[in-house]
């Protein structure tokens, strides 16, 4: 259309770019223009720290509250006004349909009720890309907020514009007021090396979200024990009897009509993991794993390869879905939600709705008959549930405070607010809680703690979805009651990931953790990393089609060369010097 | 008549067959237009046809691939679920709001600018024009114009919607040339030599002979309006003044992105009902208007268009 052609052209795309990497030509300038209009602020946020501290206490816990034995996580208390004056914050926040108008949202007057602290509240629209161009706009333009929230700086992007003076160091005023922040910090001992940047400052306030499954998210795989069931199989342990199982899915055709697809995977959830951890270690993208101290990537190692021919022949023998490569959700979804019979024995997808309908009411639903499949034993022992410690639990940026922020210390204490129990129930699902009576079971199996009715998600404008700081610990999501009329999905998702996929995880150290990249080394990343995935993606698929054979030496010494021109070599000296940064 | 009727009946019916009977090569040719026309046609009108059966069909058995031409299931339940998202009926007006406000502000400067640049005497048009041509090639970037509009005030108001890029130079060489071609010099004397004056003369004469390029105009401004959210997403952070696309970009986008970077499955699944159950309907109401408008401004559309672009 005519009007595009009068747009900035280009600029989306290249924010979007900066977005990703935390600087653009739009932060150089961010530096400068902020430089400029925050001197006077930064006096006032000064004297803010610099009032006299008040004691902080925190309000008496609720008695009515059940917690079960050995109980880690939010405890419910009366929550006291933070402030006697009227304060206004202004905080940017993503638009969200389901959140729906900020201002009058449930939990947000709710929160105003207790604490007594107002928001003022600045929503971006669009994708979260989308939602980072207008933040990079911002900042640039010296059009900063008190805070932003619920915003997805990533670590290097804090670090960035944290050093610059723009982003608050909330560290003092964590130890000074911050107690439930505090408290978990003791839960969860690694909160702080997660949250710090390299200059030991912290930049945001965290939020904990500690859930159990989403540990195990990356290789996990979904097989029809009823299909395993009429073929006379038991659930698959071993590479060979997985192959065994999806052959015999094919040759009985339990779909009918020839149109059985053993097994299907999809473009938004690699299937890399799960073929791969049978014969080494494979976190999934971007594959770095540490050694002994070193960092190393999984994609050039001899039982890559192994793992390659494994794929390759699976795929060759008409065992896994055409389109694994460039099918969508929908496509997975029709798979699986064919009428009559699923098309598919299984699928690598991160739980039962990728491929199909969730009905939480029917005990019959189709759902129900996939089963987690767990890590497969390889010809050489190998089994790797590729267990991510690091990345699920605590996250960094749920609320950013500015420079411009004249009171830093009360919005680090309306933060903390939302670490206790009510407040994160109401903050994250809605005012339709529950507390569990006594005898009452979670998903743990343990008593449970509160209870959420089964259609909570269908209700808007009730909460913040998850944008705001909050603690779900695990005991916490655990101590979500369980009722026998009304079975979610949550109970299964536990229960499997425990048996299956818990027991095989690879040790701690070998997990390469979220670091924290400088301005340089970020953009060397982002290049670096963008080629290797695309290199390393397209010929794992060429790999497993056949279209590279994986058996053929030159093939193989041809993808290696191709990885390590792209440099593979930088690449890893860059993550080896923000590994050794991050352990101090 | 005559003649033909003086001719033996061989050599007459010879006379007419020659002149009606297409050649073989004319049969071929014909064949293949009417084969290409009508897969083009069949692409381009499938995927309406296929979006708004969906739209209209039960989302379980959409997700199940069983639409693939006809609704199944018939049901108004994706229309009426709109109205419960009060972001998307208020997005809506907007999105009216701006493409009408838009299309008249955005053609009224057109022509202001267009008509006096289609005039030979006017001093120093070379330069205006050039400086024109120079903003399609060299724009100040996205933070500049940010910092513009933010001085101005403009941010978080309906103005940002409607000024910034109002106008699309694109636009004034097509109108400036629809005006050099279709009123000639001659008539602006004739209306001189009458005692008309330079406004006069373009509110009693130029702007009746000029529904077409008008027509263009507006339909051009509108449609752009209409699909248009960038401006949206950088100078609104009000959820009331957001224009349709933004929301649409956050439903039908947002809850496809990487399932990884979702910690809660609840949340995941949410957002998976919400939008199955949108997507199709979503889409629908996002087209109608164009839709709507487009026969009536059709007429003016070809003549304007062609005019303005081809001879220049």
């Amino acid at each position: 259309m005519p009007n595009d052609d009068f747009r900035p052209p280009g600029l989306s795309r290249r924010s979007l770019i900066a977005g990703a990497l935390g600087l653009t030509a739009a932060t150089a300038g961010g530096g400068l223009l902020s430089g400029c209009s925050g001197s006077s602020t930064t006096d006032s946020a000064a004297a803010g720290a610099g009032q006299a501290a008040p004691s902080v206490t925190l309000g008496p816990k609720l008695s009515t509250v059940q917690y079960p034995q050995g109980y880690v996580g939010p405890v419910a208390r009366t929550l006291k006004p933070l402030t006697t004056e009227k304060v206004t914050f202004k905080i940017v926040v993503k638009q969200d349909v389901t959140i729906g108008d900020w201002k009058t949202n449930a939990f947000t007057k709710w929160l105003e009720q207790k604490t007594g602290v107002h928001i003022e509240w600045s929503q971006i629209g669009g994708t979260d890309d989308d939602v980072m161009t207008k933040v990079n706009a911002m900042i640039a333009a010296g059009d900063i907020p008190d805070a932003f929230l619920g915003i997805g700086f990533t670590r290097s992007q804090l670090f960035l514009y944290g050093a610059q003076g723009l982003f608050t160091d909330v560290g003092q005023y964590i130890d000074a007021y911050a107690l439930n922040l505090q408290q978990a910090m003791k839960d969860y001992p690694d909160t702080r090396k997660l949250i710090q940047a390299p200059d030991k400052k912290i930049y945001s306030f965290p939020g904990i979200n500690d859930c159990y499954h989403c540990r195990a998210i990356d290789g996990r795989g979904w097989l029809n024990s009823a299909w395993i069931k009429q073929v006379g199989l038991a659930m698959p342990q071993t590479t060979d009897e997985f192959r065994e199982v999806l052959r015999a899915f094919k040759k009985a055709d339990l779909a009918g009509n020839g149109k059985t697809i053993p097994f299907a995977g999809y473009k938004d959830a690699p299937i890399d993991p799960l073929l791969m951890n049978p014969f080494l270690y494979d976190p999934g993208e971007p594959w770095l794993v540490v050694k002994d101290g070193k960092v190393d990537v999984a994609f050039d190692k001899d039982q890559w390869r192994e793992g390659l021919k494994y794929a390759n022949s699976l795929y060759g023998e008409g065992l896994i879905n055409r389109d694994v490569f460039t099918a969508d959700e929908d496509q997975l979804q029709r798979y699986g939600n064919a009428p009559g019979k699923p098309l598919i024995g299984g699928a690598r997808s991160n739980y039962w709705g990728n491929f199909l309908d969730i009905d939480q009411k029917d005990p019959n639903a189709r759902w129900r008959q996939y089963e987690a499949c767990p890590p497969l034993k390889g010809p050489n022992g190998v089994q790797y549930a590729a267990w991510d410690y690091l990345t699920v639990g605590v996250e960094v940026a749920h609320l950013v405070i500015t420079k411009k922020c004249a009171k830093p210390d009360l919005l680090v204490r309306w933060a903390d607010a939302q670490y206790e129990l009510e407040a994160i129930l109401r903050g994250y699902g809605g005012p339709k809680y529950a507390w569990a009576k006594k005898g009452e079971l979670g998903i743990n199996g343990k008593q449970a703690i509160y209870g959420f009715d089964a259609t909570w998600n269908s209700q808007k404008n009730i909460n913040w979805s998850q944008d705001n700081p909050m603690y779900r610990s695990q005991d916490f999501r655990l101590g979500e009651r369980v009722q026998p009329n009304d079975l979610t999905f949550e109970k299964p998702l536990y229960e499997q990931t425990k048996e299956r996929f818990f027991p095989h995880k690879q040790p701690q150290e070998m997990q390469f953790p979220p670091v924290t990249l400088d301005q340089d080394q970020a953009a060397q990343e982002s290049e670096l990393r963008t080629n290797l995935k695309g290199e390393v993606n397209q010929s794992f698929a060429k790999f497993m089609t056949g279209q590279l054979d994986p058996n053929d030496d030159g093939a193989w010494n041809d993808y290696k060369d191709r990885v390590e021109k792209i440099g593979v070599r930088p690449y890893l000296d860059l993550q080896q010097a923000a590994y050794e940064t991050y352990n101090g | 008549m005559s003649a033909a009727g003086t001719l033996p009946p061989d050599e007459r019916r010879l006379a007419v067959g020659a002149a009606i009977q297409d050649t073989r090569a004319d049969k071929i040719a014909m064949a293949c237009i009417y084969t290409a026309l009508g897969l083009f046609c069949l692409a381009v009108l499938y995927p309406i046809i296929y979006v708004l059966s969906a739209s209209v069909s039960n989302t379980k058995r959409v997700a199940a691939g069983e639409v693939w031409l006809w609704p199944v299931g018939f049901t108004l339940d994706a229309y009426k679920a709109i109205f419960d998202y009060d972001s998307i009926v208020s997005s809506f007006g907007n999105s009216v709001y701006y493409a009408v406000a838009g299309a008249v502000v955005a053609t009224i400067l057109t022509l202001l600018a267009a008509y006096p640049l289609s005039r030979k005497g006017l001093p120093g048009k070379g330069l205006i024009m050039g400086a024109f041509v120079f903003t399609m090639m060299f724009s100040g970037g996205l933070i500049p114009t940010y910092l513009v509009v933010h001085e101005l005030g403009l941010l978080n108001t309906r103005w940002a919607m409607i000024l910034p890029t109002a106008l699309a130079v694109w636009n004034v060489i097509i109108t400036r040339t629809y005006f050099m071609v279709t009123i000639p010099e001659e008539l602006v004397e004739a209306g001189k030599v009458d005692g008309c004056s330079d406004f006069g003369f373009f509110w009693r004469v130029v702007l009746p002979l000029s529904k077409p390029i008008i027509a263009v105009n507006l339909l051009f401004y509108a449609v752009g309006q209409w699909n248009s959210f960038f401006n949206a997403l950088i100078y609104l952070t009000n959820e009331h003044l957001f224009p349709l696309q933004v929301v649409l970009r956050q439903i039908l986008i947002q809850s496809k992105v990487d399932p990884s970077q979702m910690p809660d499955t609840s949340k995941l699944l949410q957002l998976k009902e919400l939008q199955q159950q949108l997507k199709y309907s979503l889409i629908v109401i996002g087209m109608i208007p164009p839709l709507l408008v487009y026969p009536f401004v059709q007429k003016h559309f070809v003549k304007g268009a062609m005019i303005g672009s081809l001879k220049g």
